[in-house]
């Protein structure tokens, strides 16, 4: 009998899996229009979320120049005035194997054209943070790509992890980005305890004064790190993977399959879903 | 209404059990049981009516768990958030909880029957105290069952209790048990409220909000999060095989991913160790720098009596909570 059950039980899971590659497979599809008849009637079926047919679509990723780029920037901006709220930082998480740097640095510059002023990446091999100037490096080529710019007409700061930069204002007024690794998950909760731990050693504070806004101050300050509003994950697994946990108490998660050729549909989606939810913040 | 809810399994449920135990099943299963006002209006119900039919949700939720084999459950039940409610819901949900934890102790039998140790996490010092007093009742009763565990998570939040667990390390400081530098992720997890259980396998959210809100933060690093869009007092045995399945399907990235976790983990313990024995060697030394052999001597001298120390501190710990629960137990008793 335990056979019998093993044996659907595997039936079971394999039939999800299917499930899951055939809605990927007919999501590509559809994305580049080539689909047949029978394609679209069974996305359809089992993709019940609407369908943009919006023909530009293809073109989102296409290098631009000139006044093409200023109109593309231009309806960017007003796709995210458009929204009920936009998120001050959206963490983009990557929990998926090789990552791909132009994916990301496409989500990276769309985020910031749509008006979005804080981006961070993560993955929990910590291979963007690894590999951070070429991440840099391909961001300021999509930006190039994307809204026909010089580096300095758009400034974006990359903030590193050196840790030392406690005067910077973290809203300001220049996109910033920022690459995250495990690292400054628990790790980093765990170098602040420390820290107040060697001062109550040293006779400079008592336990009684460690408070949560204490904390919350030495974890945001050092590195410069908000709570992010918003976190988009990328790929199949439905974990945190050791993002942050200190400041997603209140972050929303909006899962979008892949960030491999990731549209700026599924980018805009995340963000909508994001506009209309409520939070009551306990009341 | 009870605590337990009797009743079996149908046929249809029982195979789809079946089935689903043939795979990884979760150990520990953390709830977000949220939606219970919105089920309040959905039905032209009182507020105070949702969050009863919330309650027995649980109940019979725990008998699902129960007959699905998974021994422990964590329920988020009343955030310190929730304190900014109006007093009417607020002084209601404390009574909600007053006549539970009263009902639990008349049921302590059954409970002892079938296993059921209740365990209350949270900064229980917001509570009135005669809240305080019969929580303290209820665990102090139920400490000595085994087979399942119930956590309640009341006034509480995942923020104030790490900030909780920073400070009882200060607090170990010091008293001079440990070391500042005995400081480590290990370390931490074990002064959580948390700490007699491992970490939850499973999340699951209710009512379609896709967020945390303070829950687990710390030991839901690597957990697997399942949000459903139905209300928590509608909750079905199938919403929670939906769940399951999710968990089954993520559980080797996720075992991948904790594994990775845990050994770059143990290799920052290792860092820090080295870094203390280097610094003690330096004082101790004359000029010379140590040979590898006696290093290697001296770290693993050193690891050693640093886990002494924390194992001192741990039963300290240990020793300051259970004094928490019987100095109010004997409060309530002596009044």
């Amino acid at each position: 009998m335990a056979l019998l059950y093993g044996l659907l039980w595997r039936l079971l899971l394999a039939l999800l899996r299917i499930k899951r590659a055939l809605v990927s497979w007919l999501r590509a599809r559809l994305r580049n229009r080539s689909g047949s008849l029978w394609e679209r009637v069974v996305a359809a079926l089992l993709l019940p979320a609407a369908l943009s047919t919006d023909s530009q679509k293809k073109l989102e990723r296409s290098p631009v120049n000139g006044s093409r780029a200023d109109s593309r920037r231009a309806q960017w901006l007003a796709d995210g005035r458009a929204l009920e709220k936009l998120p001050v930082h959206v963490g983009l998480m990557v929990a998926e194997e090789e990552p791909s740097f132009t994916d990301i640095a496409n989500l990276v510059v769309w985020c910031m054209a749509v008006g979005v002023s804080y981006v961070s990446v993560y993955d929990h091999h910590g291979v963007f943070h690894k590999n951070n100037s070429r991440l840099q490096e391909e961001i300021v080529r999509q930006q190039q790509n994307l809204l026909g710019l010089d580096g300095s007409k758009y400034n974006v700061e990359f903030l590193s992890n050196g840790g030392d930069e406690h005067q910077h204002c973290v809203v300001s007024c220049r996109p910033t980005v920022k690459v995250l690794s495990p690292e400054d998950g628990k790790h980093s909760i765990v170098q602040a305890a420390r820290k107040l731990c060697h001062s109550v050693e040293n006779k400079e504070r008592s336990s009684k004064d460690i408070s949560v806004s204490m904390l919350d101050v030495m974890l945001r300050e050092s590195k410069n790190i908000t709570d992010p509003e918003l976190v988009v994950k990328f790929g199949p697994v439905n974990s945190t993977l050791g993002f942050l946990p200190w400041h997603i108490r209140l972050t929303e998660f909006v899962s979008v399959p892949s960030h491999r050729n990731v549209s700026y549909e599924d980018l805009y989606g995340a963000l909508q879903r994001y506009g209309v939810c409520q939070q009551r913040l306990g009341q | 209404m009870s605590w337990i809810r009797e009743g079996e399994l149908n046929l249809l449920e029982k195979i789809a059990s079946n089935v689903l135990k043939a795979g990884p099943m979760p150990k520990h299963v953390a709830f977000i049981m949220d939606g219970n006002r919105r089920f309040a209006r959905k039905k032209n119900m009182e507020r105070q009516e949702g969050h009863m039919q919330g309650f027995n949700k649980l109940a019979e939720t725990l008998r699902w768990c129960k007959q699905l084999n998974i021994p422990e459950v964590t329920v988020y039940a009343f955030s310190i958030e929730n304190f900014k409610r109006s007093k009417e819901e607020v002084d209601g949900l404390l009574d909600l909880a007053r006549q539970k934890f009263e009902r639990l102790l008349d049921e302590r039998e059954n409970l002892e029957k079938h296993g059921v140790c209740i365990r209350v996490l949270g900064d229980l010092n917001m509570l009135p105290l005669d809240l305080q007093q019969l929580i303290a009742k209820a665990v102090l009763t139920t400490r000595t069952n085994n087979k399942c565990f119930l956590n309640v998570c009341f006034a509480y939040t995942s923020r104030y209790e790490i900030t909780n667990a920073v400070r009882e390390m200060a607090w170990g400081v010091e008293q001079g048990l440990i070391k500042a530098s005995d400081v480590s992720e290990a370390l931490l997890s074990e002064c959580l409220y948390s700490n007699n259980s491992p970490n939850p396998d499973l999340l699951i959210r209710t009512s379609g909000e896709v967020r945390l809100s303070d829950f687990l933060l710390w030991q839901t690093s690597h957990s697997c999060l399942v949000f459903q869009s139905v209300l928590w007092p509608e909750y079905s045995f199938w919403n929670l095989c939906e769940a399951i399945l999710q968990y089954q399907l993520n559980h080797k990235s996720i075992q991948k991913a904790r594994d990775l976790h845990r050994e770059e983990q143990a290799l920052q313990q290792l860092e820090a160790d080295r870094a203390c024995v280097a610094d003690l060697l330096q004082h101790q030394g004359n000029g010379k720098p140590a040979d590898a052999k006696r290093r290697q001597e001296a770290l693993q001298r050193y690891s050693v009596s640093r886990e002494a120390r924390v194992q001192d501190f741990l039963q300290a710990l240990k020793q300051k909570r259970n004094n928490f629960f019987f100095d109010l137990y004997s409060e309530a008793v002596s009044a």
